[in-house]
Order: C-alpha cells, then structure tokens, then sequence
C-alpha cells in the first residue's frame, strides 16, 4: 500500500546543506506492522514526515494506495492528512485551548463529513477504547504525559485512517505506560487492520513486526 | 457552518489565552477608533455648520465708493446706503486674486415707499442671488416653496407675517422669508429682493420721485461683499483692491472672524490627514503584532495542517481572531468617542452657541453609519495587518512549522 521510491530530503541550514534521507526505497504491505529503528539523527523523523504529507521530499517520490502524494494540491493534500493519515508525534501535540474530547473530534470537525453529534459520540467511544473514558472533559494540562498520548492516539484514529504513523510515541514515558500505549498501538494494528509503521528505540518491540526497516545516516541497511 | 463555529471558538480561544496582550490590542485600536470616530462626526458636524452657520459670520471685505459713510462696528452683512455708487463689473475688469465670492449689493434708502407709514425711511436691497453670502443664510422662516418674482424678504425687526402682501411704490410684494436677528441695523430693518426685481421696480420710483437713484442704474451698484479664499490674507487683498480700483475704499470686518473661518477649514485638511495616518499606524501595528502572534503559534498551526486543516481554514482562524479583537476594539472605541462627543458638546460647542455661532450635530443616522464604519474599519484594518503573516506561515510544511522554522 505504501512505496517510496529514490527517496531524499535535504534541509538547507546556515551551515549548508544536511543531507538528512539520501534515497530510500521503501514498500510496506497493507494491515502490516513496520518498525523503524536507527540512532538518534540518522533521518527517521524525516523519512517519516515525508511519507505522511508533512514534509516535502526533495526528490522522488511516495505512492500511497497507488497515489503519488506529492502531486497533491494544497486542498486534496489537506484531505489527505486528513482522512488517510493517523499521526503520532514524539512529543505534546494536543491543542491547549481545547478538551480531550474536543482535540479528539477536531480531525473530523475539519472536515465536514459527519455531523456533530456522530463525531462526539465517536470521540468519546475512542477516549473510552484508549482507557480515558473519565477524561473526556480534561484540558491537556490536566493530564498525564500517558494521557496525553493516549488522547493523541485517539485523535488519530477519528477519520479511521488507512495508515497509522507513529515516531517514537514513547521515548519521554516511563516503562510501564509505555508498554501500555505500544499495546494499545499494536492491538489497533491487529483488530483495525491499520497499517502502522513505528519508529522506536525497543527492540523487543521491533522483533514482533512483520518488517523492520533499519536506517542509518538517512538510508535503509540492507 | 459547523467550520466557521469551530474555528471561530479556536480563534476566541486564542484571544483569551494572552488576556493582557489581548486588552492592549484592543486598547490601542479603541483609541485610534475613538479619534477617528469623534474626528469625523465633529469634522461632518462642522462642516453642516459651516454651510450656514460660518456664513453667517459675514464678509471679509467690503469695497464701497471712496466718499461712503461706512459704519465699521456693523458686521459686514449689506453694503452702505449711500448715493455715491460704483461700476457694476468693477471687481471683473480687476482680476484680483484671493477672492472666492464677490456679492454685488444695491442699496436704496427711501421715505418714499409708503411702506411701513407715511415717511417710515425703508432699505430696499436689491442682492444677486447667485453670488450672495450673507443674506440667503440668514434665513429663519420661508414659505414652504422655491422664491418666485414678486418674493421679498423682510429683516428680523419688520413685524410682518410670512405670506402677506405688501406693497412698494404702489406695487404689491409677497413676503417670501424672514431673516434671524443680526444685530446689524439696515439688516435688521431692510427689505430684501433680487437686484433684477429692484431694477424692475425703476419705474415706479420714478413715478413718485421724479428720478432713478443712482444704484438703481443697471450697471452702477452700492458696494462688493468679499470673502476671500483660504490663506488669502485680508492685508493682501485689500492693498491689491485698492491698487487697481480707483475711488474706492475698503472696509475690513473682524478679523477674527476670517481667522475663524480660516482655522476651521485648515483644521478640517488637518483632521482627515490624521484620521488616515491613524488608520495606517494601526494597520502596521496589528500587522507586526500578528507576525509575533503567528510565529508564536506556528507549531499549533502546524499541528493543525498536520491533521488536515486546509490553508483557507488556518488563514481563516487567524483572521477570525484578528478581526475579533479589531471589531472589538472598534466598538469600545465608537463608546469612548461617543462620551468624547459629550464632552464637547458640553464645552466647545457651547461655547460657539454663546459666541452666536449655530452649530449643528450630524443627524443621527449618519452618525450611526460613521460609528458602523468606525467598526467594520477597525475589523478590515485586523484582516490586513494579520492577512500576511497568516498567509505566509500557512504556506510551510507542517513539519517545518511544528519544529518552529517555518
Ligand atoms: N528542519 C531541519 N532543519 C535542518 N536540519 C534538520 C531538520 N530536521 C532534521 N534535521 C537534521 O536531519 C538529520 C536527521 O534528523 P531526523 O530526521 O530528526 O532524525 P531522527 O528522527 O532519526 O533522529 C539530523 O542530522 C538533523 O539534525
Ligand atoms: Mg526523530
């Protein structure tokens, strides 16, 4: 479902240009579990960005369900984010201003496609299903760092998403809640059968996935 | 709809979360807001005023024969009833500059008129409606229709009701208006009437006095009421008068009075550039202030393209919240200038009341739409300073914009 092809993101810095993907081919099959693993810096943030509509590739090019992405205009690309895509960031991606169950309805309240009550009752059924079913009138303040990912998680999981991104969900958790989230994770994989491809540091975790892409220095090691 | 609630409590939100900041935008705007607004309907009230209560105020200059007796306290409203007369196109043939209006007036005094009792002394004025400024606005009262021939109009003192007849050297009149009180004697007590209509009137004073009164020659006049153009100097125009005009002698009126009609017409030029200069400061302020607002947020906006906000959308929230607070301070200020509009009220319009001087608010509605523009400005000045950086920022990579470089 997903295929990346000479693959390359260069930044320009003040200090000239970082070369942080330096083409790579990538292809996950669909409801599979993917894990990413790979020292801190070698592109994996990147590589991931890119593939969910976050970051423009420099070169070559993402095709996901057979659509090239990145040939998207600013409209279907923002749908795109949108309905295809569920992202979990490696750090606080709530809004501040907004309750758990109003950060977790937010995707589908961008998009018109279902009425108000329907998307509050499938937020709430979410919240309930990540185990904050007390939470849902918190303010991000009000929660845990567990909570908070767990919202996130929530939150990606509104539009069901055919492709789950997750970049180390975990790294500022203790141990405990982290193997609560990476349950949770993987058991969206298997009973959804969405896609997820995760970047982690575990890899007890990265042994149960159906494939595991190691990067270093921005490319794949074969 | 469900959007533009969605967004719009976002952007609300937003205005809350920085309540300080928030109160100072609105704060800055409301005043801006608050001068614009008591500027323009001051500005608009003045100028209805001035259309009939600073013409009240009377001529500049008078230009009357040299051998005229000329009362000099009496404001400058008609010229002298004298015999002596001057020529018709006098001020024509001179091209003198600094002049905006030239009122000939002709002024002929009588005991003959049978009006008013047996020998009663009667000014009748003939003016030329086209260029007078100094009777027309002292209308009081008028019959509710356009001046017809056979229309005069009575000063303040003549006990005559408005639409009676009455009748001059035998022939009969209509009394069309009556002046307010002026304080000036032959205005007070005159009878006025278009110059062709006192031309008119020529044969039957010659029927009762055996001649034509010099003025009432058709190309002679009494005396030119003058009133001069903005910056013009009264020393100016008078040294050029009486360069070029032989036999004649000018008679200044109060100077304070030009000095006022002067003031008020630079104040005006004055107050709209300020009131534009108020607009653009504001606009360049709410624009550096919605840069920093933007860039402070960049990783929430990012977050929001992230999971599937459309630009439209983000620019949209951002204006939403830039155009709130704006309005917002619009509106206070529209409040705060209305309390200003009292204060004047209470004293600078009060004190031109006492000074005689009518002054004339802008009626209500307008000042309802200058309020209402007032407002929908401030808001537009929120959507232009905060439409760029807006636009810009939503431009970026979520990613680049949730690392804080976009
Ligand atoms: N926005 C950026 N601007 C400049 N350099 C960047 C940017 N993002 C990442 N990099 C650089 O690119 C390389 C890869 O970064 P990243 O993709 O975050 O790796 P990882 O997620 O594996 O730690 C690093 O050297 C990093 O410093
Ligand atoms: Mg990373």
């Amino acid at each position: 479902m997903l295929s990346c092809r000479r693959l390359r993101k260069t930044y320009q810095t003040d200090r000239g240009p970082v070369d942080a993907v330096r083409g790579v081919d990538l292809d996950v099959a669909a409801r599979h579990y993917v894990a990413v693993i790979g020292r801190s810096g070698s592109g994996k943030s990147s590589l991931m960005a890119m593939i969910g509509g976050l970051s423009q590739p420099s070169a070559g090019s993402i095709l996901i369900e057979g659509a090239d992405i990145w040939s998207f205009n600013d409209n279907a690309m923002a749908q795109f984010r949108n309905r295809r895509i569920g992202y979990i960031f490696q750090f606080a991606s709530l809004l501040p201003t907004l309750r758990a169950i109003d950060n977790v309805a937010l995707p589908a309240l961008l998009d018109r496609h279902s009425g108000t009550a329907d998307t509050y009752n499938r937020a709430a059924q979410l919240l309930t299903e990540v185990g904050l079913g007390s939470h849902f009138d918190a303010y991000p303040s009000e929660m845990s760092a567990g909570e908070q990912r767990r919202t996130v998680i929530a939150r990606a999981l509104i539009n069901n998403p055919i492709l789950l991104l997750a970049d180390e969900p975990t790294s500022d958790l203790d141990v405990e809640t982290e193997s609560e989230i990476m349950a949770l994770l993987l058991n969206v994989n298997h009973e959804r059968g969405t896609t997820l491809i995760l970047v982690t540091h575990n890899l007890a975790l990265a042994s149960k996935a159906e494939q595991v892409v190691q990067i270093a220095d921005g490319a794949i090691v074969p | 709809m469900l959007q533009h609630w969605l967004l719009g409590s976002l952007a609300l939100q937003n205005i809350g979360r920085r309540k300080a900041r928030a109160s100072l935008l609105i704060a800055a705007v409301a005043i801006s807001s608050a001068i614009v607004f008591t500027g323009v309907v001051m500005m608009r009230s003045i100028e209805t005023s001035m259309a009939v209560g600073f013409s009240r105020l009377g001529a500049d200059l008078m230009v009357v024969p040299q051998n005229a007796l000329t009362n000099i306290t009496a404001a400058l409203l008609t010229a002298e009833p004298t015999g002596e007369v001057l020529d018709a196109d006098l001020l024509d043939q001179a091209h003198i500059t600094g002049i905006s209006r030239a009122a000939p007036q002709r002024v002929f005094r009588t005991e003959q008129s049978e009006f008013g009792g047996q020998g009663e002394s009667v000014d009748l004025i003939g003016y030329d409606p086209g260029n007078d400024f100094t009777i027309q606005p002292w209308i009081n009262e008028r019959l509710g229709r356009p001046m017809q021939p056979g229309d005069v109009i009575l000063g303040a003192a003549r006990d005559v009701p408005l639409g009676s007849e009455i009748a001059l050297f035998g022939k009969p009149f209509r009394v069309y208006a009556k002046l307010g009180r002026t304080g000036a004697g032959t205005h007070e007590r005159g009878i006025f009437m278009p110059s062709a209509e006192l031309l008119a009137l020529v044969p039957a004073i010659r029927e009762q006095t055996r001649k034509t009164p010099p003025m009432l020659e058709p190309r002679k006049v009494s005396g030119f009421l003058i009133e001069l153009t903005p910056g013009a100097t009264e020393l100016q125009v008078r040294f050029a008068l009486l360069s070029h005009l032989s036999g004649t002698k000018v008679v200044a009126g109060g100077s304070l009075l030009t000095g006022i009609r002067q003031g008020v017409t630079a104040l005006l030029g004055g107050a709209i550039s300020l009131v534009s200069m108020m607009f653009a400061s504001t606009a360049l302020m709410v624009s550096v202030l919605f840069s920093a607002i933007v860039t402070e947020r960049r990783s929430e906006l990012g977050l929001l393209k992230a999971i599937g906000a459309k630009r439209s959308q983000i620019v949209g929230m951002v204006l939403i919240e830039a155009i709130v607070a704006t309005g917002g301070g619009g509106l206070c200020g529209v409040v705060f200038g209305m309390l200003l509009l009292r204060l004047f009220e209470r004293s600078l319009v009060y004190y031109l009341t006492e000074i005689g001087v009518p002054f004339l608010w802008l009626d209500r509605m307008d000042t309802v739409l200058v309020a209402a523009a007032c407002i929908l400005g401030a808001g537009l000045i929120g959507a232009i300073g905060a439409l760029t950086p807006a636009w810009r920022s939503s431009r970026h990579d979520p990613y680049d914009l949730i690392r804080g470089e976009g």
